[in-house]
């Protein structure tokens, strides 16, 4: 009897360790920490949802996988490779300008320890070039008034308003709101408004000046008297398609399209590691590699 | 580094197979022959897993007995965390494999390619830059 009942309780112990040991395994399945999935199935018509209205929130990776934005040798559709049909429309003012960078990227590049890139030295982009720069994972909320997009490198963000305020008139050095002078800004002023219920427009003036800014990583120029126009298309329920066309009279006889891409909506839960510009990081880089690297 | 090594290098270059030429956000692609791919085995000194650049420096024993002390780069952590890269991969003194494309002016700089740890995990390869030329406007899963 004894022994019947220590066998029993043997058994017993065993069996709430295995599922303790089971229930822990399940845990342990799902990451409390869940990442952007790159592997997610094809959208085709028997799983492609409807897209709502006037809504382009959520967390969107690159569509054509991680590396689909990074844009590196130039804006995606004029990327900077000498090819005559990728040629931008300089005016004889932006090849001066042009001249005077020194990109580590794209036709024209110089090694690392020639470069005058304000990027690497830690100085924010400016926009458009948040659009042209490693775009993998931007996350957008939207309210009643506003768009705040999340562009994941060096976590910088950007406000759109829907709210129908009229843009800034552009002056000199600066801009005009409400009879007042006010400054340039790294982000620019922007608006947008919904053509339909799935596309949304917006425009952006009032960006930084030709000597702090640049287009993209080969070093192609932009002036102070930049209009960009951005449409962002719901096309489903997982789809949006975001486009760009640059307008800028002061460097590029006419206005050319930069952008056009397709994002992939991704679980609200999902995250990316930081990739945030530090300047004692990259000195280091500097100091143990870069200007090595690029001596003769 | 000895022409004797070099030779061993380019040797070992044949016998590699081709990868697509990534594109970088960063330092540039200019500074490295993509046609010069080394294959190294050696003792790590320092593992620094940081924005803009992973780097590792590895000492590197040459067949006379030289050690050759070698820089590599690779991309973002957010960029090669897919692939298998993480802040305790490495460590100093670890004997480690790396295959690396070697800065043109020959000195004994590079960007990893793929790596194996002390341990035998296998790193996975840089990812290849999207094609640049074409619109992106479909949505295809990646590969």
């Amino acid at each position: 009897m004894r022994n019947r009942f220590w066998v029993s309780m043997v058994i017993l112990s065993a069996a709430a360790l295995a599922i303790s040991i089971g229930t822990s395994a399940q845990n342990n399945s799902k990451p409390t920490w869940p990442e952007v999935d790159w592997h997610k199935p094809r959208i085709t018509v028997q799983n492609q949802k409807p897209a709502p209205r006037r809504n382009i929130a959520g967390s969107w990776s690159t569509a054509a996988g991680p590396d689909a934005g990074t844009q590196a040798g130039g804006v995606q559709l004029k990327p900077n490779n000498g090819k005559p049909e990728n040629a931008l429309p300089y005016t004889p003012h932006a090849l001066e300008v042009y001249k005077t960078h020194k990109p580590t990227e794209g036709v024209d590049a110089v090694p690392p320890s020639e470069h005058n890139d304000p990027r690497n030295f830690c100085e924010p982009l400016g926009f458009p070039r948040w659009n042209h720069y490693s775009l993998r994972f931007t996350q957008i909320f939207q309210d009643e008034a506003k768009i705040a997009m999340l562009y994941h490198y060096d976590n910088r963000w950007r406000i759109i308003w829907t709210d129908g305020r009229p843009l800034p008139k552009v002056l000199d050095g600066g801009v005009e709101i409400d009879g007042q002078f006010r400054e340039q800004r790294w982000m620019g002023y922007s608006g947008g408004k919904w053509l339909d219920d799935y596309t949304l427009e917006v425009q952006t003036v009032g960006t930084m000046p030709e000597d702090r800014v640049w287009l993209d990583n080969t070093g192609r120029p932009l002036s102070d008297k930049l209009r960009v126009t951005e449409t962002f298309r719901r096309k489903d329920y997982d789809t949006l398609e975001w486009s760009e066309t640059i307008d800028d009279p002061i460097m590029y006889s006419k206005p050319f399209d930069a952008l056009k891409m397709a994002f992939r909506l991704q679980d609200p839960h999902a995250e990316e590691n930081e990739n945030i510009c530090s300047p004692k990081n990259y000195q280091l880089y500097l100091d143990a590699f870069g200007d090595d690297a690029s001596k003769k | 580094m000895s022409k004797r090594l070099v030779v061993a290098l380019n040797i070992t270059l044949g016998l590699l197979i081709p990868i697509p030429v990534p594109l970088f956000a960063h330092h540039g692609s200019a500074s490295y022959a993509t046609d010069k791919q080394v294959v190294l085995k050696g003792t790590v000194t320092r593992w620094l897993y940081a924005s803009p650049h992973l780097l590792l420096m590895l000492d590197v024993k040459e067949e006379n007995g030289e050690v050759t002390h070698w820089v590599l780069e690779s991309q973002s952590p957010t960029v090669m965390y897919p692939t298998g890269y993480r802040k305790d991969s490495f460590k100093p003194g670890d004997e480690v494999t790396v295959t690396a494309s070697q800065a043109r002016n020959g000195k004994p700089i590079g960007r990893i390619i793929d790596a194996t740890t002390a341990n035998g995990t296998k790193l996975g390869r840089l990812p290849a830059a999207a094609t640049q030329d074409q619109p992106d406007v479909s949505v295809r899963p990646h590969p």
